[in-house]
């Protein structure tokens, strides 16, 4: 090893999962605003022939900003975060160095290649997992690589106990693995018949089963990927950002195994009144509720750690964006368990309430603590100041402004379409046709790409305050401590 | 084996681990605060892990170097 | 025993494992010898039905359309009968859904024909003023890949013990065999069309999308 003094985190990695970062947000971000547009005019399906429609573009969306944006954010996080809690530099093993820029090479040309076939319409269907068998077994060897760097770095660590972070991420990396694999078994025709396209699989489970273990993916996807890596992200750069340490560090590990436990009983919750058995309904229905418990004792533990700091909201745009998102957490998954009441479900599901719901989530929790993270990370990666405190400010409201027009108008459609499918006339006949609860709807559709314009354009802001931090802001001597200095 | 047998063990196998894992839940969490009063442990101190992260801050607990050939 | 788990990474993911994976194996793994059992009546795709039903999840019809009527008499009232699990045992995927941005589709077959989803497919607000779907031209000029969908019948057969070739269900035998069933089912909807397109090309040998999307939505009843 080298001179203590020498050594230094070395953030490779994470800054080439970071460019990932801002590279996917935008391509999915951006398609996103397309088909929200194409809901209100369906005109601008036409742009770009066969590949330009709705229906092409949605799961481009969908993966584009969970495996796309997400993963990357996560990745570049944990290859941040992950030294500096187990102090130990990435610098000083050449192997988990190797793996890290693997890793992240394979990453690129998967996401790559998942975007160019999803364009050619080669999809499996079901939904967050899409890709078909070749690109399935390229993500299980990049969730090894993966793996293998996280497992490696605890390996070499100085820090003898895992900080909650580490729990999260070791959680996601699990979590996903299993649902991944088992979700998507399936048998490459092509090898049992012999002709027909190369790629093109069937899913080893027919029916209502393939229903079952598609929601238990797909639900605990999101528990997976859009809450345990976040998690993890909050309980380190909150505290790190405001200098305070978590307000109950024992109440952050009975919340993890809470979470653990209790989240992937409530998958049945997608399929209510659907033909999979009672129980699972009901079993999915309960558990939903219970697992508010779980995850307000993160959200609350987050705010608790600002006690007596609310000042800081004032002073530091990265602290409002950390605490919107908490406050966003908490929304959702408050909204989730009503949403996964039978009698609220019958209304709710298959209505724009349920894209609603995802958003406040995504938007609100995600979107905002991931460019918080990245925010708080440039000072220390570039080792220059961050380069705007205005423009960070006025992208925080225009993306709050953005995520509430987007869940109050979907909201109202929902409730709205919902109300609408079941309407009867004094005879009991239904009063609406189903193109009638669809045209009612355009002027939400249209409030909602707005609201989803506002944030994608908030993002634009964010790509070149992140930008000029790279490459124009002031050269900061020696690493911040806490909070993150930026120029006015 | 029938469908019955089945359900009857899913049931036994639902049960029986929901509350072994209630029972574990809640001894931790009389683990995490007697721990804390009779004075074996500090939990609250692994919080400084996230901010006192430097590489040559001193760690909250330090992997001994002999173990380290172990892990 | 807590504390030593949390600085044992390896027993502590251990233990997150069985923590996680415990519901899966209790709520999913049972119900496998049961639900897939087939209701009377209900027979496996043709292999023109399943080239459509490739198309359907090329274009992600699933998107916006579900494929499940809740036992609910407002649905029932509009679309039919409410969904048996018996019906699913030959969706492979299944083609639920989660959002009707446009109708349940799982008894479409029912109430629309072929020179509807013909109209239909080519510009929705002809037959539907106000529809938000976009147009799917490029299914009146892409083929059908019926290769594709020969191999996937003859491997849901040889893998999952699907009954084609038993009586009174479908037929698959060789792919020169089911080939020749593909286009005599063609030829029926084919004549029920209006687009010359189509016609000439299915004169030519070519089965053209669109007709074997139909023969798909046909066959959900």
């Amino acid at each position: 090893m080298q001179e203590k003094n020498a050594l230094n985190y070395d953030y490779t990695v994470a800054k080439c999962f970071t460019y990932a970062t801002i590279l996917f947000g935008i391509i999915g971000m951006l398609i996103g605003v397309v088909i929200a547009y194409q809901m209100a005019f369906p005109q601008l399906n036409y742009l770009a022939g066969e590949y330009g429609t709705y229906s092409r573009l949605r799961p481009l969306h969908t993966s584009g900003v969970i495996f796309g944006f997400l993963l990357s954010g996560i990745f570049a996080t944990w290859y941040y975060v992950g030294q500096r809690v187990l102090k130990v530099s990435m610098a000083e093993s050449k192997f988990l160095m190797v793996i890290g820029k693997l890793h992240f090479w394979v990453y690129m040309i998967v996401i790559l290649t998942a975007v160019v076939t999803l364009f050619m319409g080669i999809s499996t269907s079901k939904e967050y997992a899409e890709l078909e068998w070749p690109l399935d077994i390229a993500v299980v060897v990049l969730w090894v690589l993966w793996g293998i760097s996280i497992f490696g770095l605890v390996g070499i660590r100085r820090e003898k106990t895992l900080y909650i972070s580490m729990w999260y991420y070791i959680a996601t990396f699990l979590g996903v693995a299993m649902l991944w694999i088992f979700n998507n078994m399936e048998v490459p025709t092509f090898l049992v018949a012999g002709m027909g396209k190369w790629y093109h699989s069937v899913s080893m489970y027919a029916g209502t089963n393939d229903a079952m273990v598609q929601w238990w993916y797909g639900h605990n996807a999101v528990a997976f990927v859009f809450t345990v890596p976040i998690i993890a992200m909050i309980y380190y750069f909150l505290p790190k950002e405001s200098g305070q340490p978590v307000f109950s560090y024992k109440l952050s590990l009975l919340s993890f195994w809470g979470l653990m436990f209790v989240y992937l009983w409530a998958g049945g919750h997608h399929l209510l009144f659907s033909t999979v058995p009672d129980w699972v309904q009901t079993m999915g229905s309960i558990f939903s509720v219970i697992l508010i418990l779980p995850s307000w004792g993160s959200a609350i533990n987050m705010l608790l750690t600002m006690k007596g700091q609310w000042g800081q909201l004032k002073e530091n745009p990265l602290v409002k964006f950390m605490v919107l998102a908490s406050t966003f957490y908490m929304l959702s998954t408050l909204e989730g368990p009503i949403q996964a009441i039978k009698s609220v479900n019958a209304l709710a599901h298959f209505t724009d309430w349920i894209p609603g719901h995802v958003h406040d989530g995504t938007l609100g929790w995600v979107g905002f603590m991931t460019m918080a993270a990245l925010y708080h990370m440039a000072p220390r990666m570039y080792k220059r100041e961050l380069y705007s405190k205005k423009l960070m400010d006025s992208q925080f409201w225009l993306q709050t402004t953005g995520i509430v027009m987007y869940f109050s108008s979907m909201w109202i459609a929902g409730i709205t379409q919902g109300m609408m499918w079941r309407a009867t006339d004094q005879f009991g006949n239904l009063a609406y046709s189903f193109i009638d609860t669809v045209t009612v709807l355009i002027p939400y559709y249209a409030l909602r790409a707005t609201g989803g314009l506002l944030y994608l354009i908030g993002f634009f802001m964010f790509t070149y305050n992140m930008y000029k931090t790279m490459t124009a802001s002031k050269a900061i001597a020696s690493e911040p401590q806490n909070a993150s200095p930026m120029a006015a | 084996m029938s469908m019955e047998t089945i359900r009857e063990l899913q049931a036994y196998g639902y049960i029986f681990f929901t509350v072994f894992l209630a029972v574990i839940l809640y001894a931790y969490i009389y683990h995490l605060y007697r721990a804390e009063k009779v004075g074996t442990r500090n939990y609250e101190k692994y919080a400084d892990m996230a901010l006192r992260d430097n590489i040559d801050d001193v760690p909250v607990e330090a992997v001994p170097p002999v173990n380290k050939e172990k892990e | 025993m807590f504390h030593w788990l949390e600085r044992n990474p390896f027993f502590f993911a251990v233990g997150v494992f069985l923590v996680v994976a415990y519901a899966g194996v209790v709520t999913i793994l049972p119900d496998f010898m049961e639900s897939a059992r087939p209701v009377a009546g209900t027979k496996p795709y043709t292999v023109l039905e399943l080239a459509g039903r490739q198309i359907y999840i090329k274009d992600s019809c699933n998107a916006c359309h579900s494929q499940l009527v809740r036992p609910f008499k407002s649905e029932t009232d509009r679309y039919g009968m409410y969904s048996l699990s018996g019906e699913y045992a030959y969706d492979r995927p299944f083609l639920w859904g989660s959002k009707r941005t446009g109708p349940d589709l799982m008894r479409v077959g029912n109430y629309r024909t072929s020179d509807w989803h013909e109209y239909h497919m080519a510009k929705p607000t002809d037959v539907v003023p106000g529809s938000i779907m976009p147009a799917y031209k490029h299914m009146f000029s892409n083929n059908a890949d019926i290769e594709t969908a020969y191999a996937e019948a003859y491997t849901v057969k040889t893998v999952f013990n699907v009954p084609y070739d038993k009586p009174d269900m479908p037929k698959l035998g060789t792919f020169d065999q089911a080939k020749k069933e593909a286009f005599d089912a063609a030829a029926v909807i084919v004549a029920d069309m209006k687009s010359t397109e189509v016609k000439e090309a299915f004169k030519r040998g070519e089965i053209k999308e669109i007709v074997a999307l139909i023969a798909y939505l046909n066959s959900l009843k």
